[in-house]
């Protein structure tokens, strides 16, 4: 009966989690399904759910990324002022994602042909990122001029539900997981990351797919760049650094499902739903805003541990 | 005619890492059909030949020729591709994939951009089918819930499916179960008569390789020492060319006579070992021996402290006459008795430290009491250690990895022999060192014992242990079954109270 039960969960333990958060909210917190705020959920999600893609693509490639949020911050910070400056609103967008690329390209360089630990390596550009930002800002949070149609993006919704990013976000979402799963290349970025040894001994170009992971990466942080900022329309100096903690851990949570151990597309887009969830439903029971950082702590304690027992080598998803 | 027509030569071939030549000046040819033995000890350069031959390293000189063209592989890939390739003793796989996705990695069928899994398990079946070692293995299991040996089977079906014609297997049968090792055997002979397929076997089960082989290549010290033809197969020859020594010669004189007990295990159990009874007496090598999983280095933990014992008494002879009901390795190390671990890239070296690091490890605090280490004072404390067992190394801040395997494990003896023993336990402590290390340390543990010091040796090879010890004490499922001294050691009563 157990071992029957256990096939059909199929590590997919974790919907069952995210059900039952649901559920205790909807019952603990009133107007928690309203549309409104369902729709408020949706729309959070969209941005961490777009980082959390690029960062695993890296993951799964055996890298890492901690410089996503500061890129944001930043990236977002040059678009508008560029917009305010009179560039047309379009073109600041297709920059900010070309600086997206741009940005991961730099990492890569650093991580890959410098070979660097990832971890080390990003962390340097993350401050990077914060040095520069506060150049330009001295700290203020910068409000320049920009057309009305720049918040279109962020706030518009659709039959007052779906909010026009979460749209965006599923059609990178489905691109994402289709590419990583189901395309050669996603087999072989897998394979880097799993064993670059085999990977090499069949003819895979390992570096090539590390540094391509970084570049797909980069589209994602431009992509969730112009989410936010259509959402903002401001800058301020920490605009991206909310979302740090939240896509890292929904990558890490996201190991806990779907493929036991290893970091995946599938896992990190539940994982950032339930994510966004718990962090909407505290928000409406009018908990403390520290009580946030505890609670996301110990879900990234709780899941990381989960995964350690779980693997069959007692090993958690390796990033060093 | 088809059948001898060389397909493989190597002319001179050199290769050297740093300042060691694993290959010295290779030349040699292989006939299409086959099967060649590559033997020779460890670090005589099998593995580096192979390498070569596989695209996985590039020769610093020589040349290699395929089908009769000189080739300089770029990659592994283009050897596979060409028809060369290598199965190696531990697989490379994926461990998050299964078995099927290994076998296609980097080949995966596809279909409208998006990889057809059906296919793929569809083709994999088949070369399961034609390659017929495993007819049981699940291919849509991952890798990482498999048995070493159905690891092994994959990474043989990854290699056949790209249908070489040239196979190079590094010890495939190791890790296999009996009747998996001998449907590989069988199907190697198989492929070679009906298909013609060149094999080249490293292996070190000599019977094995005198069944299936029509050729055998022996390398020392990364040179060509001999290759002999199937008529001239002979064991004795072959060991005597592997290792340039007459076997009785090589293993020191053992003791005449003992001094007194020194150690006394007394009804020792723990989780793992039942009723331990042992005695090691002065002047004595003492040899540990059974089967992997026996006991025998758990039993080697126990005593030095590693392990905690749950029952019995050990003690340290007359001059500590109180029993140890339970150890600790601080406590164990002030009483003399010092282990050297097997494994010693795993237990032994720090592979961030250099040598000075290393060697001086095991005994700071006895030598520097004080808070600050003197390294003046502990450069020369371990260099005048280390030249004492002749290791070999340029600069003692050299880091650990850059030395040979025996020069690493006569760090680790160093590091303990700075300080005086009363009992060194050994375990397997010339695995994967060159023949002059063995020699080495052959020699040191004679020559401690001559000095009244204890050895236990624990090994996992039957010639050496019955080259080495004055008494030998077999081991079988955490109990001890027999103690065989002088006249009764031989192969024989060994292996009978092993099994």
């Amino acid at each position: 009966m157990i071992n029957k039960v256990k096939k059909v969960l199929n590590n997919r333990e974790l919907f069952l989690v995210f059900i039952a958060i649901v559920v205790f909210f909807s019952m603990t917190a009133g107007r928690f399904l309203s549309l409104d705020n369902v729709a408020n959920i949706l729309r959070n999600t969209s941005i961490g759910g777009l980082l959390v893609l690029g960062l695993t693509l890296i993951m799964i490639a055996g890298d890492f990324d901690l410089s996503f949020a500061g890129a944001v911050s930043l990236l977002n910070l040059l678009g508008l002022i560029a917009i305010d400056k009179g560039m047309n609103m379009y073109l600041a967008f297709f920059l900010m994602i070309v600086g997206g690329v741009i940005w991961e390209l730099f990492n890569a360089t650093l991580v890959v042909k410098l070979k660097m630990h990832a971890f080390i390596a990003t962390i340097a550009s993350l401050t990077l990122s914060k040095g520069i930002i506060y150049w330009i800002t001295k700290g203020s949070t910068f409000f320049g001029n920009s057309p009305d149609s720049l918040t279109f993006i962020g706030r518009f919704t659709l039959f007052k539900i779906l909010p026009f990013n979460t749209l965006i976000f599923i059609v990178m979402a489905v691109t994402v997981y289709l590419l990583a799963n189901r395309t050669k290349f996603g087999r072989h970025l897998y394979a880097v990351g799993g064993n670059s040894d085999a990977a090499e001994y069949v003819g895979i170009n390992v570096n090539k797919q590390r540094i391509i992971a970084y570049i797909l990466s980069g589209i994602c942080v431009g992509v969730a760049t112009v989410t936010l900022c259509s959402k903002l329309a401001t800058a301020p100096s920490t605009a991206g650094d909310g979302f740090q903690m939240q896509a890292i851990s929904a990558a890490f949570l996201g190991a806990a499902v779907f493929k036991l151990g290893q970091v995946n597309v599938g896992g990190s887009i539940l994982a950032i739903f339930i994510l966004t969830t718990i962090e909407n439903g505290l928000i409406m029971l009018n908990v403390p805003f520290y009580f946030q950082y505890i609670v996301q702590a110990m879900i990234l304690i709780g899941a990381v541990s989960f995964v350690s027992k779980k693997s069959k080598k007692g090993e958690g998803p390796a990033i060093f | 005619m088809d059948q001898n027509r060389v397909i493989l030569e190597c002319k001179n071939l050199c290769k050297k890492f740093d300042a060691t030549i694993a290959v010295n000046n290779l030349s040699f040819s292989i006939n299409q059909g086959d099967i060649l033995g590559l033997v020779g000890e460890n670090g005589a350069g099998k593995s580096t030949l192979i390498k070569m031959l596989g695209g996985e390293h590039v020769p610093n000189g020589g040349q290699l020729f395929y089908l009769g063209q000189e080739v300089k592989w770029k990659d592994t890939h283009e050897a596979l591709s060409k028809g060369i390739g290598i199965v190696h003793q531990h697989p490379l796989l994926v461990e998050s994939f299964t078995a099927e996705e290994n076998i296609f990695l980097g080949k995966e069928i596809v279909k409208n951009q998006l990889i057809d899994n059906r296919q793929i398990h569809d083709q994999a079946t088949e070369v399961k089918k034609v390659y017929s070692i495993y007819p049981n293995l699940n291919l849509k299991q991952r890798v990482s819930e498999m048995s070493a040996g159905e690891k092994q089977v994959v990474e043989l079906l990854k290699i056949f499916s790209y249908e070489p014609n040239i196979l190079i297997l590094d010890e495939p049968t190791a890790s296999l179960p009996k009747e998996e090792a001998e449907r590989l055997l069988h199907l190697i002979m198989e492929l070679s008569a009906e298909r013609n397929l060149t094999v080249v076997y490293i292996s070190h089960k000599l019977e094995e390789t005198f069944r299936i082989c029509n050729r055998i290549l022996v390398m020392r010290n990364g040179e060509n020492v001999g290759l002999l033809d199937k008529k001239d197969f002979d064991r004795d020859k072959l060991i005597r060319l592997m290792i340039n020594y007459d076997l009785k010669e090589f293993y020191p004189a053992k003791a005449q006579g003992h001094g007194e007990k020194i150690l006394a295990v007394k009804e020792l159990c723990s989780d793992t070992l039942t009723h331990i009874n042992l005695e090691v007496n002065a002047g004595e090598i003492v040899g540990l021996y059974g089967l992997m999983g026996a006991g025998m280095s758990d039993l080697a933990k126990t005593l030095f402290g590693l392990r905690k014992f749950a029952s019995g008494s050990i003690t340290l002879g007359d001059k500590c006459p109180e029993e140890i009901h339970t150890t600790n390795v601080r406590q164990m190390v002030d009483k003399g008795v010092y282990l050297i671990p097997e494994d010693r890239l795993r237990y032994g070296l720090v592979s961030t430290f250099n040598i000075r690091e290393n060697a001086s490890l095991a005994h700071l605090k006895h030598y520097f009491p004080e808070i600050l280490v003197n390294t003046k004072k502990e450069t020369n404390l371990a260099a005048e250690e280390l030249k004492k067992i002749h290791v070999k190394y340029s600069d003692i801040e050299q880091g650990i990895s850059e030395l040979s395997g025996g020069n690493q494990q006569k760090v680790i003896v160093t590091r303990w022999l700075l300080r005086e023993c009363n009992i060194l336990i050994v375990d397997d402590p010339t695995v994967g060192i060159d023949i002059g290390a063995k020699r080495d340390i052959y020699n040191l543990l004679r020559d401690l014992t001559a000095h009244g010091k204890g050895v236990i040796f624990v090994s996992s090879e039957l010639n050496e242990i019955i080259g080495m010890a004055d008494r030998i004490y077999t081991m079988r499922d955490g109990k001890i079954t027999a103690e065989l001294t002088a006249d009764r050691i031989n192969q024989q009563n060994v292996l009978e109270n092993i099994l």
